[in-house]
Order: structure tokens, then C-alpha cells, then sequence
């Protein structure tokens, strides 16, 4: 179980996030839904050691994550898939993955690539070129090919929905609810596309400029008129 | 025409000690978006250090090992008092501090071994080669260079295209977040640039040293051709800094055998300033922005 507590971010004098404290267990997808600067991705980059916390802390059963950096948070476990820009488009899409979990052995490096291939075909077929001909879709399978490579426990998803077609980002999604069950992965989503996350979420969180405003079930966010109306605007 | 094809091959062999510090150029600059010019600066030291070592062993080859191995950790230091002062600055900074450590350097190299040229023992015939009835304007040594350069070359491709070393060199320096967040320690993998950078400038200049002299200045147009062939041929490509280093090096004998060998440096510049105003991006260059 990946569990938050109490954890806050200043970028100088503005305040990212505040007290954000919260439980993603294994096997489940939590959705982080919120509007454009609520802390979403501030939250991910922190967990995942890019951004240091002013205060509180992040734990991944029982070892803290806070305080290391990204290259040893990945070590322990803890996969972030960022916004964007998450493959190298230079490399190509064999080189993508061998660069995810390299110091892991190499009979075990080959086992996760074959599994990466089963799970995006796709990637298999195209294995020797360049990751800027994929579309943006399968661009996105790469990133989290790339992500599964590093044989994670924790799989953090920084809106995998953007630009790509809504087809696609329910096959994504759905997918990734999969991966949640069958490899009891503990899943956070950020999503700014409320509705898709909470769709395939056990759990949702509504975050507002920080702080944490409701929790709980991701059936019972989604039918929360009060709450959409406030912080997702819809 | 024969005296035109005379004054080509006349040129490879400068050319690939041109190309090879021009590698040097690049490797540091793909790595951290520095152009170190320090870098004919430390090869000019670690050249000393191999004239020191060859002078007490009398081994070329021990004192070429020497040089390496001084270059990998000269890498290291420049990139220490280069960079990690400047950090919070735009690399601009870091590039200015590259000029002062190039004079430190000579200083230092001066204060040690004295300001004079000194000559460099050849280690292999300097004379032209007798082939097929006639002599070429190579020498045995213009082939041991151009050998050692191709080797250079061929191990850097290798490096670079079937380790995971290599992979991981390429991914920092086309996105160093990606790179991290799959855990590449990526501060080591740039000291592990700037360190390669050092060895091969290192090899450039034992290589280069006899072929004239040696004294802390006397590497200083190697930087002005190894720049311009690095930054014509796209300052992200090796590719392109072996190719433009091997034909900065024919251009440049060709100019000074009709005319003189002080022309070479203006030539030089003169080609640096037309790929700028032209194609600054440079031959083998892709700086346009990225789709992503």
C-alpha cells in the first residue's frame, strides 16, 4: 500500500499542495481528480522524488519513499508515468524499454520486455523504430511499457488521457485497471477528465488548490452533483 | 591534379585529430550542453604528463595509457569546477568558466614544464610512404593516427549503440527526466561524458604532439578547427564531428599547399561563418524543436 501522510509542497511562497493525506492500496486504481493547478501533478512529481516535500511523508508498505531521489524511488518500487512528454522520441521503441529498470537482471529484464509486448502488441511489432512514428496512443502504451519495466508495486498515472482520442483513453484505462487487479499494482491516477477516471477508479480524491476536499468511493464522487458543480466544473 | 590529390591525403591525417577533439567537443556538450573549451587545454596537460612519462619509461604506448587515464580524471575535475559552482546559472556561465580553466591550465602547465616547445619523440617513421613506384604525402605515423582515430570512433559507435552505458549517455541527453524516472543515475552518466570527452581529447593530443611541438599554447588552433568542425557538423553529432573534423583537415591542406598555412585558420572561420548565417543548426544537426 502506497500511504501519504500529511505531505506539503511550496514552490517558494505558493503553496502546491497542503496536509494532502492518502491511502492507494494494492490492487485498486485511486483516481486524483481536480482542475487545472490543483496540485495533481505536484503530487505525482513528489511521490516519485523529482520535487522535494517542505513536510510529511510518503511510505510504499512500510519503506519511505520522501527524501530519496527519482533514480532510487524507482529502485523501491514506485513507477511515474509523467504528463507528456514520457518516451524519448530519439530512441527507438526496443531502446525505450530496455532503458526502463536497468539495473535489474538480465533474465528478469527480458521477462518484463516479453510481458510488455503481450500486453501492447502493438510495441512488439514495431520494436525497431523510432518511438516519434507511433501515434499518440501507442506512445502512451510505450510510456507505460516503459514504466512496467521497472517492475513496480506502485504505478503513477499523470494524465495518460491527454490529447489521445476517447476510444483510446477507455482502452488505456481499462487496461490499467487490469494491470491494477491482475499484477496488484497500487495505481494512483491523476486525471483531469473526471468522468473516464472515476469509471474505472475502486477510489476517488478531489483535490483543490492542495488540499484533499472528499474521498471516498469513486461511485459515490461521481454521482456527487454538489461536489462537481464546485471543483470539476461540470 | 596529382599535386591536389597529394595535398587531400596530406589532410587525413590532421583530419582525424581534427575529428577526434571535435568528438571531444561533442561528447560534452551532448551530455550537459557545455562546449567545454577547456578541452585543448586538458589534453594539451595530459600531453605533458605523457611527455613526462615517456621521457621516464621511453614507452609511447605507456605514456599514451598515462594520458588516458589522466584525461578520464581531468574530465572529472573540469566538470566539478565547471559546473557544480555555476549550477544556478544557464549554461552560458558554464561556458565562460570552461574559458578560465583553459587558462589555469596553460598557467599551470607553464609553471610545471616551462613555457618553451618542446618536441614530442615520434614513435614511428616520419617519412612519406613508398607504394606502387611513386611516394605518397602519407607517412607510417599519418597511418598509426588515422588508426587509432578510426578505432576511437568505431568504440565510441559501439559504446553508444549496444551498451546500456551508451543507452543510458543518449537518453540524458535527450530527456534526463525520462531518463531518471526509468533510474539511470543521470549525474554519474554525465561525469561518465565528461570523462570520455577527456580520454579522447587526451588521445588527440598524444596523437597530434609530434606532429609539431609541444608547449601550453600550442594546441590553441586545434580548438579553432575542432570547434568549427563540431558546430558546422551539428554539435549533437558524432557523425557529423568525424566527418566535418576529417574534412576540415583536407580543406585545410589543400588551402595551405597552394597558398600558405596561416591561411588555414581565417579559412576556418570563414567556413564557420557561413554554416552559421546558412544552416546554424549545422550539417548533421536535428536542434529543431522536438515533437512530442
Amino acid at each position: 500500500m502506497l500511504a501519504i501522510d500529511d505531505l506539503s509542497v511550496n514552490y517558494g511562497p505558493v503553496q502546491a499542495l497542503s496536509h494532502v493525506s492518502l491511502e492507494v492500496p494494492r490492487g485498486e486504481v485511486t483516481a486524483v481528480i481536480g482542475a487545472n493547478g490543483a496540485g495533481k501533478s505536484t503530487l505525482m512529481r513528489t511521490l516519485a522524488g523529482l520535487v522535494k516535500p517542505g513536510s510529511g511523508s510518503a511510505t510504499l508498505d512500510g519503506r519511505v519513499l520522501t527524501g530519496h531521489k527519482a533514480e532510487d524511488v524507482v529502485r523501491m518500487g514506485v513507477s511515474l508515468v509523467p504528463e507528456g512528454r514520457s518516451t524519448v522520441p530519439e530512441l527507438t521503441i526496443d531502446e525505450n524499454l530496455r532503458l526502463g529498470g536497468m539495473w535489474r537482471s538480465r533474465p528478469d529484464r527480458a521477462a518484463s520486455h516479453a510481458e510488455v509486448f503481450d500486453l501492447f502488441p502493438v510495441l512488439g511489432q514495431r520494436r525497431k523504430m523510432r518511438a516519434d512514428t507511433l501515434s499518440g496512443g501507442e506512445r502512451q502504451q510505450l510510456a507505460i511499457g516503459r514504466a512496467l519495466m521497472c517492475a513496480p508495486e506502485c504505478l503513477l498515472l499523470d494524465e495518460p488521457s491527454l490529447g489521445l482520442a476517447p476510444l483510446i483513453v477507455t482502452q488505456i484505462l481499462e487496461l490499467v485497471h487490469r494491470l491494477a487487479i491482475e499484477a496488484n499494482l497500487a495505481v494512483l491516477l491523476v486525471e483531469q477528465n473526471a468522468v473516464t477516471a472515476l469509471r474505472v477508479a475502486h477510489t476517488g480524491v478531489v483535490l483543490n488548490l492542495g488540499q484533499v476536499v472528499m474521498s471516498g468511493s469513486a461511485s459515490d464522487i461521481a454521482s456527487h452533483e454538489e461536489l462537481r458543480h464546485a471543483y470539476l466544473g461540470y | 591534379m596529382t599535386q591536389f590529390i597529394d595535398y587531400v591525403l596530406g589532410g587525413i591525417g590532421s583530419g582525424a585529430i581534427i575529428a577526434l577533439m571535435a568528438l571531444a567537443l561533442v561528447l560534452t556538450w551532448r551530455a550537459t550542453r557545455v562546449v567545454n573549451f577547456a578541452q585543448v587545454g586538458q589534453a594539451m596537460f595530459t600531453t605533458f604528463i605523457a611527455l613526462s612519462l615517456q621521457t621516464l619509461t621511453g614507452s609511447w604506448i605507456l605514456a599514451l595509457v598515462g594520458a588516458i587515464v589522466a584525461g578520464a580524471i581531468l574530465g572529472v575535475i573540469v566538470q566539478y569546477l565547471v559546473l557544480r559552482p555555476v549550477k544556478r546559472m544557464d549554461t552560458s556561465g558554464a561556458i565562460i568558466a570552461t574559458f578560465g580553466v583553459l587558462i589555469a591550465l596553460q598557467a599551470a602547465a607553464g609553471m610545471i614544464w616551462g613555457g618553451d616547445s618542446q618536441a614530442y619523440p615520434q614513435p614511428f617513421g616520419n617519412t612519406a610512404l613508398t607504394l606502387f613506384g611513386r611516394e605518397w604525402p602519407l607517412s607510417a605515423y599519418d597511418l598509426v593516427v588515422i588508426g587509432f582515430a578510426a578505432i576511437m570512433v568505431v568504440g565510441l559507435t559501439l559504446l553508444f549503440t549496444r551498451t546500456s552505458l551508451g543507452l543510458a549517455m543518449r537518453a540524458t541527453a535527450f530527456n534526463p527526466e525520462v531518463a531518471r524516472l526509468s533510474g539511470v543515475r543521470v549525474s554519474r552518466t554525465l561525469t561518465i561524458g565528461w570523462a570520455l570527452a577527456g580520454v579522447v581529447g587526451a588521445v588527440a593530443g598524444v596523437l597530434v604532439a609530434p606532429t609539431s611541438t609541444l608547449s601550453p599554447n600550442s594546441f590553441d588552433i586545434l580548438l579553432v578547427f575542432a570547434f568549427t568542425a563540431a558546430v558546422i557538423g551539428g554539435l549533437d553529432s558524432l557523425i557529423g564531428a568525424v566527418a566535418l573534423g576529417i574534412g576540415t583537415g583536407l580543406v585545410l591542406s589543400v588551402v595551405s599547399g597552394y597558398s600558405d598555412s596561416s591561411n588555414a585558420p581565417v579559412i576556418a572561420l570563414v567556413l564557420l561563418s557561413i554554416n552559421l548565417a546558412l544552416k546554424p543548426d549545422g550539417l548533421f544537426g536535428h536542434n529543431k524543436a522536438r515533437v512530442v
